[in-house]
Parts: C-alpha cells; structure tokens; sequence
C-alpha cells in the first residue's frame, strides 16, 4: 500500500537488469515512472513506447493506470525491458 | 571462437557490472527458474527451469559470449544445458514462438462478408535446416547483426538501449521459450492384442 502520509511509494525499477530505486506519486500514472526510471539509468536509444514494465509474477502492466491503482507495497520490485520487437 | 579486438579491460568491466547486477538480483531470478550456473569472462551459462511445474523440468541452457562487449553485441545460443553444446535447430525445446498479430483472411469459395481469423506464428530462432545451429533472430544479438539479412539493422542502432544486456536477452528467451510452458503433456498410446484363456488339452 502506499505511504499515507505523502501518497508515495517507494519502488524499485528493474530496467533490464539495472536496479534504480523510485520515489513514485500514487496519482501519476505508471508511464511517468518508467520514464524516470530510463533517465535515471541513461537509457535513452529508444522510446518508452519501445519498452515494458513486468511484475514479478510475469504479468505485463499497463503504463497509463495510476501507480495507487495497483497497491504496491514498499519496495516493490518491477522490471522494465526493451520489447522483443519483430524477429524473423 | 571470437577475437577480442576491442581493450579487454573495458569488455571484462562491462561483464563484470552484467554479473554484479544479476547477481544482485539472483534471488528474484532464481524463484523464476533462472539459474547462473557459469559466469567467466567473457562466458555465461544460465539454465532455465519451468519454475512453475512440479516436478520442475530443466528447458534449456543459454550461453552468452561477451567478448567485444559493447563494441560488438554479445553471442547468444541456446545450448544443451547438461553439455553446453549448441543445440541444432532439431533439437531445439522450442523455437521461441511469437505470436503474430490476428488477420481477417477471406474464406476461398464463400461470399465475401465471410472471413475468418487466423493468428501466425513466427519463431525467434531460425536455421536454414534441421541440422544447423539456429541463431536468435533479435536485435541485440550478434549472430542476428553479423547476418547479411541484417546488414540495415546495426548494433550501433541498439547499443544505447540495453539491447546486448543480459538480463534483457533472459527476458526474452524466457517469455518465450518457457513462460508458455504450463503443463506435461503427456501421450498414452494404447495397444490392443488379443488375450487368450489356457490352452485346450
């Protein structure tokens, strides 16, 4: 659950491989994270539509619902990685 | 067996951060079946287990070689992962499929309102045949920029990005190569024989 206090959340961002932690505001959307999470580790060769953000559990989150929609708890851990893309 | 052409000193940096971040993170990887097994500059060997069968089947072996990394993406083959050796592309678990986007195709013979949807496949790793070590076709992976089919689509697009990073290429492998896997399967074959009483006298 987020803090109550500052409706904040302390998260860690995955960003393949790269652990960055992020204080995340309840009431910005998932996409502003991600977002901090690539500036902060330098990773700006691609776009953030050409990247996804995974829960632990494998399951692909959607980037526009508020970080508060989803209850993580402090210290949640989410992996953000660059798309497969087309192979072949 | 490549040769390291670019200053050993920053390739072997560059692999130690790869490590040291997975490692870092071991724990998490572990519990999805990720398991490092060997990392010595400039090899990986992870081996990945379904982690969410019981009892939980070893799929496959994924040796990274970062020599040159990141002048040059790092090589990557799905290998047996007992041996180490490459997998022929017969021999493959899985070819990683990707599934394509649906298509409405027309049904030949009925009226033209009439349509149905069909869903491709296409597999990440490729070969020219059966006998061949496949290559994962995948931006980020040398074997997919030193073919000539990817001449317009060089590392240097991609290096910035994270393409060639390790836990980046288990990340994919993975959605696509084991995360499908939900259960056995299993196939009895029955065999009908004809069965007799004692034998007259």
């Amino acid at each position: 659950m987020a803090k109550n206090k500052d409706g904040d959340v302390d998260l860690i961002i995955i960003v393949n491989g790269q652990p960055v932690p992020i204080d995340a505001n309840a009431n910005e959307p998932l996409r502003t994270v991600a977002q901090q999470a690539l500036d902060k580790t330098g990773n700006s060769g691609q776009p953030l539509q050409n990247w996804e953000m995974r829960d632990s559990g494998g399951n692909i989150l959607d980037l526009d619902r508020k970080v508060g929609d989803f209850h993580f708890p402090d210290g949640t851990k989410l992996f953000l990685n660059l798309k497969a893309g087309v192979g072949g | 067996m490549a040769t390291q052409y670019t200053d050993p000193s920053v390739s072997r940096r560059k692999f130690e951060r790869e490590i040291i971040e997975y490692k870092s993170l071991g724990e998490e990887y572990r519990t999805r079946g990720w398991l490092l097994v060997e990392a010595e500059f400039p090899k990986v060997l992870v081996v990945l287990a379904a982690a969410k069968l019981k009892p939980t089947p070893v799929v496959m072996g994924v040796a990274f070689d970062y020599t040159n990394y990141d002048a040059a993406p790092p090589s990557v083959k799905i290998v047996n992962p007992f041996t180490g050796e490459p997998y022929k592309f017969k021999e493959l678990p899985n070819p990683l499929n990707r599934a394509l986007p649906a298509q409405e195709i027309a049904i030949p013979g009925f009226p033209m309102q009439q349509k149905m949807m069909v869903q491709g496949e296409q597999p990440y790793m490729q070969a020219f045949g059966p006998e061949d070590v496949p290559i994962l076709c995948l931006a980020g992976v040398r074997e997919y920029h030193e073919h000539p089919a990817h001449s317009g689509d060089i590392w240097e697009l991609h290096r910035k990005s994270g393409a060639g990073r390790l836990v980046r290429l288990l990340e994919v492998i993975s959605r696509y190569g084991v995360e499908p896997i939900f259960s056995f399967g299993v196939q009895l074959v029955p065999q009908v024989g004809l069965k007799y009483g004692p034998p007259p006298q």
